[in-house]
């Protein structure tokens, strides 16, 4: 079978990652086969993989290409640093400083310090960037630094500081927040925020002073100066202790607001759970459960599944069912923050260095449960749209009809216009439904207003 | 040597002794220090007009 290459993975030359019969492969360059051979002799290493922190790497067959082949562990579903909540970022964050600090233990650095270095199993964040590690080249300081602070330092203090969501931040640029616009972000007393000072204010002068120096001049400057490798790890740990005192929880009215957008009695709520356990097959790879909430039916769904992908619109509900997946050790269940109405794009270089969420979803079955009506009604996403949106994400799908006569629907529908969604019927719903899916089961809600369908993908 | 195949940022280099704390800002004094003696050491080096 033919590789196909990362699209990500061009940005550090020395290496690329591809993908063969379904498995995950690196090449490395000479240069990046001697770090590699460096990084594999450390403990920390070991330990790292083990605890599985870092991903699961092996040494693979030679290819003519490449010095040295690696295999890696496949992860069950790519996501990326605007997809995740608050504390998502911040595990991720201080996983990677763990390492990092290990590795300096062991005369290792890290060449880079991005957040897409990382990746989950579940709620526990991995090391995927095996290439990323080389030797420390003593009195210079951590190159990771400035990406580190843009894609991870930065979201976190707009949202621990500031109470402003980071994920379109980091959606908008593959690069995340330059130095320069967090200072805008961050005047007046703003500036006394913890870290504020060093990391944005300070660093942005300090780089537009320093604009015409090459890095290589520097870092002979700071070597000459005295920069040592104790300066490094004394960054290091700085940056962790700043990293663990910034913490984000949502305004208490948040919660209020958004129970009353749960509207269940306790029948439909136990006649829609066993409908929904004898919807799914016995045993899949992949399920992604739209509009996923405090998280009941990924988790129902995680019972059938190697892997469920929780997608939720509102950070806050992700960033607390995160936490309670975490402290539960859970690596089955993925939390997303991500609106159903405008899916994550391709990002980076010509759209296609990260990929779309559709092109990364092909699961065994989607759960879309009390979402359709919130895409077609407060949305205005055609029915047709919808439907066909759900046989793309996946093979087979139980879905939720809302009624216009029922309490939430209602609620939608009386903040447009009358009579504008005509075709918001069950009727036509069904018939939509039926041309894409067969439909396998279907069951009314006592409540009368809510109707169950699971339907598997019908081909072409 | 080699070169690493991300640009670091220069500021983003020296703010880091900053960050190190006091050993890591009495490094950061001592490179600004140089940078000013070398500029002056420079200027009394440069040819005059009536050289």
């Amino acid at each position: 079978m033919v590789a196909s290459v990362e699209p990500a993975s061009f940005r550090d030359p020395s290496g690329r990652v591809f993908y063969r019969d379904g498995q995950v492969f690196r090449g490395l360059s000479p240069v990046a086969a001697q770090d590699w051979r460096a990084l594999a002799a450390t403990k920390f290493f070991a330990n790292a993989v083990k605890a599985g922190k870092i991903t699961a790497t092996e040494e693979a067959e030679k290819t003519d290409e490449w010095d040295v082949v690696l295999k890696h562990e496949r992860i069950p579903f790519i996501s990326y640093p605007f997809e995740w909540s608050f504390a998502m970022l911040r595990d991720a964050a201080l996983l990677h400083l763990d390492l990092l600090q290990a590795a300096l233990a062991e005369g290792l650095t890290s060449k880079d310090g991005s957040a897409y270095n990382l990746q989950w199993h579940g709620a526990s964040p991995v090391f995927i960037d095996v290439g990323s590690f080389e030797p420390a080249r003593p009195g210079e300081p951590w190159a990771g630094y400035r990406q580190f602070c843009q894609t991870m330092l930065y979201p976190l203090m707009l949202q621990s500081h500031l109470d402003l969501d980071f994920q379109p931040w980091l959606r908008a640029s593959v690069d995340g927040v330059e130095p320069a616009r967090m200072r805008k972000l961050f005047g007046g007393a703003r500036r006394f925020k913890a870290g504020v000072l060093k990391h944005v204010h300070l660093h942005d002068a300090v780089q537009s002073r320093n604009a015409r120096s090459s890095t290589g001049e520097v870092r002979a400057e700071l070597r000459d100066a005295g920069f040592s490798e104790e300066l490094v790890k004394a960054t290091v740990r700085a940056i962790q202790k700043l990293v663990r005192g910034l913490d984000w929880q949502p305004p208490a009215s948040h919660w209020t607001a958004y129970q009353q957008t749960c509207t269940y009695s306790d029948a439909d709520r136990a006649a829609k759970v066993e409908f929904v356990e004898a919807a799914l097959p016995a045993k899949s790879n992949l399920i992604l459960d739209l509009g996923a909430n405090d998280g009941t039916y990924s988790r129902i769904a995680a019972k059938r599944s190697d892997y469920v992908v929780a997608v939720e619109s509102d950070a806050a509900v992700v960033d607390k069912l995160y936490r309670d997946l975490r402290d539960e050790g859970e690596r089955r269940v993925l939390p997303i923050v991500m609106d159903l109405a405008d899916p994550s794009p391709g990002i980076g270089w010509r759209g296609r260095e990260r990929a779309s969420f559709e092109q990364r979803a092909g699961a065994d079955a989607v759960l879309a449960l009390a979402v359709i009506h919130h895409l077609a009604i407060g949305r205005n996403v055609p029915l047709p749209e919808i439907v066909d949106w759900l046989a793309a994400l996946g093979e087979r799908v139980v879905v939720e009809f809302v009624e216009p006569a029922d309490p939430m629907a209602k609620r939608l529908l009386a903040n447009k216009p009358e009579g504008l969604f005509p075709d918001y019927r069950r009727d036509v719903f069904e018939k939509l439904l039926g041309e894409r899916f067969t439909v396998e089961h279907r069951a009314e809600l006592p409540s009368g207003t809510r109707t169950l369908y699971c339907g598997v993908r019908r081909a072409g | 040597m080699r070169l690493a195949y991300l640009d670091a940022g220069s500021g983003s280099l020296i703010v880091q002794a900053v960050v190190a704390g006091a050993a890591g800002m009495a490094v950061a004094v001592k490179l600004y220090w140089r940078r000013l003696t070398g500029r002056f050491r420079r200027r009394a080096d440069a040819p005059t007009d009536n050289d």
